[in-house]
């Protein structure tokens, strides 16, 4: 019987794991929002196709697990080019706030069932080579996979935050973010940019997709049962915020966890979305929306 | 308005009674009046979403949620308390409507996105309710045997007995009538043009004074409430229920339904929810299109045809009117 401490350490550790892959997931989410104002409710449906892609990779074509990575990160590149270019960029001539959210809302459910279609719905065994590796530190155990989910995510996000502090882009990235207006004045292609980041952030989550892959169960459907937890992390952390994002990340990852251990699985929608009703009732609008209304 | 207008309208209204009239009559087999009950009760959810989303202006993606809270409440008074089917059917749909408010009043301060989220999230914690309170609700396991409303004396007709889908057809029906009659007049009345300025543009129309909170909580309770009767009427038609008929999902397609008929209009999205409930029971043949379909012309009609069905109609008459009489096509 493992003793308190033990379970704590150990819960600790797999919600860190689950976190850095949320935060990953979220972070697209959030920097396509910081330019764009817009929501692609389809970001979950890179995750599952970019898992999709990683198992075939490995599993079909005897690639490497690690390049496989890759490949799931060029999968969901392409696939947010082509929402980007076949959605948000027609519909931004019509400027309406919701009609990008609901078409997406499409692209979703058309993704999710092709894939049904083409897949099936019985779950993948997707396996890594690193999953059946365990490190042994005292009573707690880590599997290399853990390891290097939290390696891939931590460089990953320090690599971003590199690019957006440090880099020409990313300065011209974060102008767009605060007023497309000025920063197209400023000799900033807003629309160039904005496909830059759309890109990048389906990358990140074609990428989570491998890394998700053999944590969670491989169906169709995963990617749904993360785009409601992404949600909720980015509106706890502020939609456009990267650190708060991150914060966010990790803590629904350590709620998810620590629910699974202390009570049922079944309550961490229930908990995770009740701390996103109370952030919207302590911290309503968070700070777009306020700055949005002083511009009207 | 005008007088040609007006009779133009009756004759509609006449036309749609008809209609309704000959649905079960022209579809002999159950299996398709059924699909005509589903009809008539996704035309209810559709009129729901549309006054939130089309004249008030805000995305609710909770709508399963409330269709849920009004077919448990309901079948829950009558399985466990014995309520009879018509104060329980009030019942669910007050309840869906209060919850409406609650949620609406709870993001009072939200809008757009945000607004789209909370309604999400509300409605993936209803669902989890409904599949974890298991001693309430039987979870995933399900209520079975729920009665169908009961048999209906009036004076002077004979006795009408709900258990077949023809009359619980025409009994959906009613009641689909009334909530397009009930939104029609409120969308002809001020309180439409007040929902339209929240619309349009919330700050400015607070700046005129207009009490946006709580007119969006009231769009959102009637919205909600309608949801819950189509809910009540689900459970008695049906007779089981399970968590997984009020799962997000559910949310989308009736959202499919209002755009693909025409946002902000009242005949719209009961043609888009008839063609949505019809189109994919037509091709059940070949495969299981069924969201696809839903997917599909979700996507395409909100980038190529912004005024989905209603819209594309008027085009065409304009046309036809223009041809008619060239320079006069403004009428």
């Amino acid at each position: 019987m493992p003793d308190a401490l033990t379970v704590v350490v150990q819960q600790t550790i797999n919600g860190v794991v689950l976190g850095s892959l949320y935060v990953l997931v979220a972070l697209g989410l959030t920097l396509i929002y910081g330019v764009l104002v817009q929501i692609n409710f389809a970001h979950a449906d890179i995750v599952t196709v970019g898992a999709f892609a990683a198992y075939f990779f490995t599993h079909r074509f005897g690639g490497h697990y690690v390049l496989s990575i890759g490949v799931a990160l060029a999968v969901g590149a392409v696939l947010g080019w082509l929402i980007n270019s076949l959605v948000f960029v027609p519909l931004r001539r019509r400027g309406s706030e919701l009609l990008p959210l609901i078409a997406t809302i499409g692209v979703s459910i058309l993704m999710e069932n092709a894939s049904l279609a083409a897949f099936g719905p019985i779950p993948y065994a997707f396996e890594s080579p690193y999953s059946g590796q365990v490190i042994r530190l005292g009573r707690i155990f880590i599997s290399l996979q853990h390891l290097l989910v939290i390696a891939v995510a931590g460089v990953t996000i320090g690599l971003l935050y590199a690019f957006i502090r440090y880099t020409v882009h990313g300065k011209a990235l974060r102008a767009v973010a605060q007023d497309v207006e000025t920063a197209g004045l400023m000799g900033i292609n807003p629309n160039r940019l904005i496909m830059l980041t759309f890109v990048i952030g389906s990358a990140l989550a074609g990428l989570s997709g491998a890394l998700l892959g053999p944590v969670l169960v491989l169906t169709p459907f995963a990617g749904a049962s993360v785009i409601v937890k992404a949600f909720a992390i980015v509106i706890i952390g502020g939609f456009g915020n990267m650190e708060g994002t991150i914060l966010a990340g990790l803590l629904v990852g350590l709620i998810e966890a620590f629910t699974t251990q202390l009570m049922n699985p079944g309550l961490i929608d229930i908990v995770v979305f009740a701390l996103l009703l109370a952030t919207l009732a302590l911290r309503p609008t968070g700070l777009i929306a306020e700055r949005r209304e002083e511009n009207v | 308005m005008s007088e040609p207008g007006a009779g133009r309208r009756w004759a509609f209204r006449l036309l749609v009674l008809v209609v309704i009239a000959l649905g079960p009559v022209v579809m002999r087999d159950t299996y398709w009046r059924s699909v005509l009950v589903v009809c008539a009760l996704n035309v209810m959810l559709a009129l729901g979403l549309d006054f939130v989303l089309g004249y008030a202006g805000q995305l609710n993606l909770g709508q399963a949620a409330f269709y849920g809270i009004g077919a448990y409440t309901s079948t829950l008074l009558v399985t466990r308390l014995g309520l009879s089917f018509w104060p329980s059917l009030v019942a669910g749909t007050v309840l869906a409507g209060v919850a409406g408010v609650a949620l609406a009043l709870f993001a009072v301060r939200l809008r757009g996105h945000y607004l789209a989220i909370a309604s999400l999230g509300f409605a993936v914690i209803t669902y989890q309710v409904l599949l974890q309170w298991i001693s309430l609700t039987q979870g995933p396991l399900g209520i079975y045997a729920i009665p169908p409303p009961p048999s209906l004396a009036l004076p002077g007709l004979p006795v009408i007995d709900f258990a077949n889908p023809a009359r619980m057809f025409y009994l959906v029906a009613t009641f689909a009538l009334l909530a397009y009659v009930v939104l029609d007049a409120l969308v002809r009345s001020p309180i439409g043009e007040t929902l339209a300025a929240i619309r349009e543009d919330e700050v400015s129309a607070a700046a005129l004074g207009i009490n946006t909170p709580a007119w969006k909580a009231f769009a959102f309770g009637v919205g909600s409430a309608i949801a819950g009767m189509a809910g009540a009427f689900y459970a008695s038609f049906i007779g089981t229920l399970v968590p997984d008929a009020f799962f997000m999902t559910e949310s989308f397609t009736v959202l499919a339904m209002v755009i693909v008929g025409g946002l902000g209009t009242l005949i719209g999205p009961v043609a888009g929810a008839i063609l949505l409930t019809v189109l994919p029971e037509a091709l059940r043949g070949v495969g299981d299109l069924r969201l696809i379909v839903y997917g599909v012309s979700l996507t395409l009609v909100v980038l190529f045809v912004p005024g989905g069905l209603v819209g594309t109609v008027r085009t065409l008459r304009e046309r036809v009117v223009e041809r008619r009489a060239p320079g006069a096509a403004t009428a």
